[in-house]
């Protein structure tokens, strides 16, 4: 059992209990599960913070910009969430099959922190900014509150996949 | 010579050497660049496809929509190559007689090609022929979706 665990004994238990779920042991006792599952969390990721990643452009006024933003977002807001969808699920049930090792991973906290302040961020974004009047003109520079909306979710994305790529490599607080 | 050969003098060449003995925080930083890389590879084609289908911005030109995506996700491509074959020479005899990567080989070539049709042979005449860019663009994610998958089961295959 990895130190973190001495500290954090409730945790412990959930993640044993998750590595010993149905799905979680299945996938861990697999040859080619894991990766299967890897493979389409990866594909997700690029569809849905990809494409998030390129509305986050338009809003910073560097991408597709004769496009009108409140189209591009409207349009491809769908195929976002769909991505999202096949990433969490995909996420989740890689997670239950490492969940001991994952939750030691001193990356993983931040990547959940940065996952809830970006989701927060679009919430935001969403539901008070750009319902503002005059907040996505069709043209033209757009305001300094939209651009740094988009700036944040280009970032808080940015450090989302690297604290997820990094888990494998820093696997230990000690 | 045979591929092993030609593997193991590649493993042994100085470059090779320095980039296996550095940190091992380096393929990681490699692994993120290469992750970035993708996305930006396939996204752009992502949006390319929903709008050759006619799903997204039918009100915009395709010709007009095709311009930045095409070369952001030329960057990705770049940014993927350069960075996985940077991985690549951390290890290459790793990669000897491992069915994923030779898979995920066949399929990057295939990917190459088709990419190459895509943005210099048939996007430009998209108008003209509408359902070979359909088919054209489908083709591509759909082989860029399984280089993906191949790749992932690389660190997998004994």
């Amino acid at each position: 059992m990895d130190r973190f665990f001495l500290t954090h004994p409730t945790l412990y238990a959930f993640a044993s209990w998750l590595e010993a779920t149905r799905v979680g042991s299945a996938i861990a006792e697999g040859r080619y599960a894991f990766p299967i599952i890897e493979g389409i969390h990866l594909i997700g990721l690029a569809i849905a913070v990809g494409l998030l990643m390129l509305v986050d452009l338009r809003l910073m006024g560097v991408f597709l910009t004769q496009v009108p933003p409140r189209q591009l977002h409207r349009q491809l807001l769908p195929y976002v969430l769909a991505g999202f969808g096949v990433v969490v699920l995909a996420g989740v049930v890689l997670l239950s099959s490492e969940a001991t090792t994952v939750f030691a991973s001193p990356p993983w906290p931040f990547k959940m922190a940065f996952i809830i302040l970006g989701a927060a961020n679009a919430l935001y974004f969403e539901f008070v900014s750009s319902r503002r009047p005059d907040s996505l003109p069709a043209i033209g520079k757009l305001p300094s509150g939209v651009r740094g909306a988009g700036a944040a979710s280009f970032g808080l994305w940015v450090l989302v996949i690297i604290c997820g790529r990094l888990i494998p490599y820093i696997t230990s607080w000690s | 010579m045979s591929l092993s050969h030609v593997l193991y003098a590649v493993q042994k060449s100085h470059f090779a050497h320095s980039l296996a003995e550095s940190n091992h925080m380096l393929v990681a930083v490699l692994q993120i660049i290469h992750v970035f890389g993708f996305i930006f590879l396939l996204a752009p084609l992502i949006l390319i496809v929903l709008r050759v289908f006619g799903l997204i911005l039918r009100d915009q030109p395709v010709q007009d929509v095709l311009r930045q995506p095409r070369a952001l996700s030329l960057t990705g491509l770049s940014v993927t190559l350069a960075s996985g074959l940077l991985m690549f020479l951390t290890a290459p005899l790793h990669y000897y007689n491992n069915w994923a990567f030779d898979t995920k080989m066949l399929l990057l070539l295939a990917s190459l090609l088709v990419y190459g049709a895509l943005f210099l042979g048939v996007a430009p005449r998209q108008s003209a022929h509408p359902t070979l860019a359909r088919v054209t663009v489908g083709v591509a994610v759909v082989l860029w979706l399984g280089v993906c998958m191949a790749a992932r089961a690389i660190g997998f295959v004994a």
